[in-house]
């Protein structure tokens, strides 16, 4: 680093060791200051909206009560209520199946998507901006364009399907299609996002070392595996966490779409602390929920960065 | 990792020639009509629902139900548009999305550009703590924090506020490491001489940081006003008051209001659709040769 204090230059030489100490030290204590200044927004909203909120359930998940009457320490009920509560594990189930599906389609159909657009010569422009006009979409709108494409009795798929002598299907209706059906729109949506994550990625690869493959004679699938999956691991390093965080926290087209059911299929993590707090009132146990999803989610990126991060 | 200029080709003549010049892939004929055909289809999906809903939105809703379905309504019915407008808040939920929209993305394309440049450049104590409570901090999901949230904005007596909106999005440090990932990347010699001409902090950020990033703080911008656009669980939650709710919240509102108005909701979502559409088109061309995925680099 090249800092260079523009006190000391000039008159270096003629400095006692103490006073350049002193000088040095009253450098680096005014960078400091200077630092979080630059830092002082952040900092704020990092305490007030981050910090707090997350402590507060914390202490919470100890505690019943709090939106009519005066707060009461409970000590593990919460917990003990969270994980015996069959629904709140159908959530999480839920949550984590639908990520399950939701994730690797949406990083593979994406990936195609990029390669081909990487590949084509011209007329790349319209064909992005076609690609993310979903992306750009709310969740909840999203949503409602698919409730009139899949409706059973007047959706254009099942017009395909009654067309082809099918009966028509329910797709939101029935308990073990509504899921990844949530979880195709989802990637529908999430589609446009992560293509040009990924074409980003591509366009910044290297281009001699494609040449020097192609010379030794490497293959397009050889090439792809050997040396554009690796080199986009920055790429996926960021796509993987940043895809987790957002999946699991499924709210918006769950409560457009389903509210949950049929029959609680569909019921997410983020739905169920929703539930909890204006439905029920029940803060102790939203609270623990939420701070259940917290530390998942932590636990998981922790998890990925060890598995995804270059060892430098 | 934003693309590199790729002047190293123009020597290669024929193989530059024959492939693309932007990263030096050669390409066979096949692989480009495949690459196209892949494409087609991938517009195809992307775009068909939409249709539907333009299609929707300009029919009468009695005559959505004919079997088979006609794709061109006849004739254009622009009852669901004059309803939209005239019953129901639409302009000002517009107005209030473009605005918290507007609000928070200036706000952390500043906020978060000064805390880029303080991580990026200071050597300062507690620099190493400070980045890596904000990075874990990236990992804490929003939607589990709805309940405190709610409850710290009550306090602070902000429910049903622009500010209910506006603040909480701000403490979502990702931005922050877009910012250094294009502040880390300015030479250092620069700001170094600045100092030397007796430049404060702040003039160098502004006069030689923040001119040298805008390209990133473009994407950064649009990614974040496109998220901000799209926001729904915390909207829903903290402003009760029709005329302050944000469109998501808004369009979801006409659904159980009016027991499944298709041509309504059509005519919404159509509606809404178009002012993030021309926020995209107008700096697409900057979103995507930038990659964001530095963010999160060491």
């Amino acid at each position: 680093m090249t800092h260079i204090d523009p006190g000391l230059t000039g008159a270096q030489m003629t400095l006692s060791p103490e006073e350049h100490r002193r000088l040095a030290k009253r450098y680096r204590r005014r960078t400091t200051l200077t630092a979080y200044a630059f830092l002082g927004p952040n900092l704020v909203a990092f305490v007030v909206f981050l910090l707090i909120p997350v402590v507060w359930l914390l202490v919470s998940t100890f505690r019943t009560g709090g939106v009519l009457g005066p707060a009461e320490f409970v000590g593990l009920d919460n917990w003990r209520d969270t994980f015996s509560d069959p629904l709140a594990r159908t959530s999480i189930r839920n949550t984590v199946v639908y990520s399950a599906m939701a994730i690797p389609a949406v990083f593979i159909i994406a990936m195609i998507l990029a390669l081909a657009l990487h590949a084509i010569p011209r007329g790349g422009a319209p064909i992005r901006v076609a690609l993310y006009l979903p992306t750009l979409q709310p969740a909840v709108v999203a949503a409602f364009i698919f409730t009139f494409v899949l409706h059973p009795d007047f959706g254009v798929i099942n017009y395909a399907v009654r067309w082809l002598g099918g009966d028509p299907i329910n797709f939101l209706g029935d308990t073990t299609l509504a899921l990844p059906t949530i979880a195709g729109i989802e990637v529908w949506r999430g589609t446009g996002f992560w293509t040009m994550m990924f074409l980003a990625g591509l366009t910044a690869l290297p281009g001699e070392l494609y040449h020097a493959a192609e010379l030794d004679g490497a293959g397009a699938i050889r090439r792809f595996i050997r040396l554009t999956l690796p080199l986009l691991r920055p790429t996926f390093y960021f796509a993987v966490i940043f895809a987790t965080i957002v999946n699991l926290q499924l709210f918006d087209s769950v409560f457009a779409l389903t509210d949950g059911g049929p029959v609680n299929s569909t019921v997410s993590v983020s739905l169920y602390i929703y539930r909890s707090l204006f439905l029920f009132g029940d803060i102790g146990f939203g609270a623990t929920l939420s701070f259940l999803l917290v530390v998942t989610v932590l636990l998981l990126t922790g998890l990925q960065t060890y598995l995804l991060r270059d060892s430098k | 990792m934003t693309a590199m200029p790729t002047t190293e080709h123009k020597t290669r003549g024929t193989e530059a020639s024959k492939g693309r010049a932007r990263s030096g892939l050669p390409r066979s004929r096949s692989a480009v009509s495949l690459s196209y055909v892949v494409l087609f289809v991938g517009v195809a999906i992307a775009l068909a629902p939409f249709l539907y809903v333009v299609s929707t939105s300009f029919k009468e809703s009695t005559s959505l139900f004919s079997y088979p379905p006609d794709w061109i309504p006849s004739p254009i019915f622009w009852g669901n548009f004059e309803s939209l407008f005239a019953d129901h808040p639409f302009v000002q939920w517009t107005f209030n999305t473009l605005f918290v929209s507007g609000a928070v993305t200036a706000l952390k394309l500043w906020f978060d550009s000064m805390a880029g440049y303080a991580l990026a450049k200071m050597e300062f104590a507690g620099r190493r703590g400070v980045a890596l409570l904000l990075l874990l901090s990236v990992a804490i999901p929003i939607s589990a924090l709805i309940i405190p949230m709610f409850f710290v904005v009550r306090y602070l007596g902000l429910l049903n506020t622009y500010w209910a909106l506006i603040l909480p999005p701000l403490a979502n440090p990702l931005g922050i490491f877009m910012a250094r990932s294009f502040i880390v990347g300015i030479p250092d010699d620069l700001e170094a001489s600045a100092r030397l001409d007796g430049a404060s902090e702040f003039t160098i950020y502004r006069k030689i940081v923040l001119p040298l990033i805008r390209p990133g703080l473009v994407v950064l911008g649009m990614f974040t006003f496109m998220l901000q656009y799209t926001s729904f669980i915390w909207p829903l939650i903290a402003v009760q008051d029709s005329d302050r709710q944000v469109l998501a919240v808004g369009i979801s509102g006409l659904q159980s209001a009016f027991l499944q108005d298709w041509g309504l909701l059509s005519a919404g979502m159509l509606a809404a659709a178009i002012p993030i559409t021309v926020v995209f088109l107008l700096v697409q061309r900057a979103f995507v040769f930038n990659d964001l995925s530095g963010a999160l680099k060491e």
